[in-house]
């Protein structure tokens, strides 16, 4: 009876510990305690100065999508190829649908001012959901938006992208706990960039469109397709 | 200011090779004295001639890497960049002696990767996989 208990009681220590761990290479580190084996896999350094390798490779190591980025043969170099010109088109052309529900949305018009121009990233504003492909979600999405929320966003052509601007966007943030308000539009649709703030400035939401477009380089999906 | 006369002679002063890495990575042909560079290799810099450059554009930064992005310019580049701080950091001897001892090494917006940052979470998923549940026939 006493040695089941223990028994039963390492392995809950067991599994929390495998959930308090961190399961990234990078944070292996920093990890304080742990029990687990890891002299089987390679230290991965958290922070290094190289160029040629620097630490966004270093974190990608293992993953699928360095996988993907890699190509295995003749074929594949040329998918790869195929795939980086349609990112290059679209991160050059990315025209978001605005979707202004509160204070957000004016800095959302600050980006498209002359200050941080948005025009030179290519990102114009579309007033049409069927001619957009960026949803800039900026500001309180109530219950009684969220139905329009998710028409306009199913209107959208793919691929498409959102983008949560602000903490209410992203869940909820002052009027979390209020009766009226989704807690988050990504109970809503799903979203790819969230950019903090309240409001986040014009710059952060620009910085935004760039991580956006740093997703859309990650895109390899002719390749994807070869594969399977 | 930007003229013709001055894209050819930033191309005559920069070289050829130069040139071609600016076109393509910053868009235009830009000619200044580099006033440093840090750690991740990123070069710095500054052109304060108002015939070359128009004020606000006189400090620039040429990445190491090819895919570039803000975060890789460290703390202390930073502030010379935007002119939070007047002299280089190699020559801000303020801010070397202020730079404390517990300061961490520069990591880039890991975002995306298998290190981006995820903060410790307690609240329950959004987001659940289907487990189906089926009644057996005639129990309902």
């Amino acid at each position: 009876m006493p040695a089941s208990v223990f028994r039963s009681a390492a392995v809950v220590n067991a599994s929390r510990r495998a959930v308090s761990r961190p399961q990234l290479g990078i944070n292996v580190a920093r990890a304080i305690h742990s029990t687990s084996a890891q002299s089987a896999q390679p230290e991965i350094p958290s922070s290094t100065t190289s160029a040629s390798m620097p630490i966004t490779q270093l974190a990608k190591q293992g993953s699928n999508q360095l996988s993907l980025e890699t190509p295995r043969n003749g074929m594949e170099y040329v998918l790869s190829t195929v795939d980086k010109v349609v990112n290059w088109a679209r991160q050059g052309s990315m025209w978001p649908m605005t979707f202004g529900l509160a204070c957000c949305a004016v800095e959302m018009m600050h980006m498209a001012t002359s200050r941080y121009d948005q025009d030179r990233l290519g990102v114009v504003f579309r007033a049409s959901p069927r001619q957009s492909d960026i949803m800039i979600v900026a500001g309180t999405l109530t219950n009684k938006m969220a139905p329009a929320l998710r028409k306009v966003y199913d209107q959208m052509p793919e691929p498409r992208w959102v983008i949560s601007m602000g903490s209410c966007a992203n869940g909820g943030g002052y009027y979390h706990y209020s009766y009226s308000v989704v807690r988050g539009c990504d109970r809503i649709v799903p979203v790819d960039i969230y950019v903090p703030g309240c409001p986040p400035t014009a710059e952060a939401l620009l910085y935004g469109m760039l991580q956006l477009q740093r997703k859309m380089r990650r895109n390899r999906k002719s390749v994807l397709w070869y594969r399977k | 200011m930007v003229s013709i006369g001055r894209y050819i002679r930033n191309i005559q002063r920069s070289g050829i090779r130069k040139w071609m890495r600016d076109m393509m990575y910053i868009g235009d042909a830009k000619y200044g004295k580099c006033v440093g560079q840090d750690q991740f290799g990123n070069k710095y810099y500054e052109n304060l001639d108002p015939a070359d450059e128009v004020p606000g554009r006189h400090r620039w930064v040429d990445y190491a890497q090819h895919e570039y992005n803000a975060t890789q310019v460290p703390a202390e580049w930073h502030a010379w960049v935007h002119h939070i701080r007047n002299r280089p950091p190699p020559e801000d001897t303020v801010m070397q002696n202020l730079s404390p001892p517990w300061k961490g090494p520069w990591v880039e917006n890991l975002t995306g990767t298998r290190g981006a940052y995820k903060p410790y979470n307690t609240t329950a998923a959004k987001i659940n996989p289907w487990e189906p549940k089926t009644i057996p026939r005639g129990s309902a």
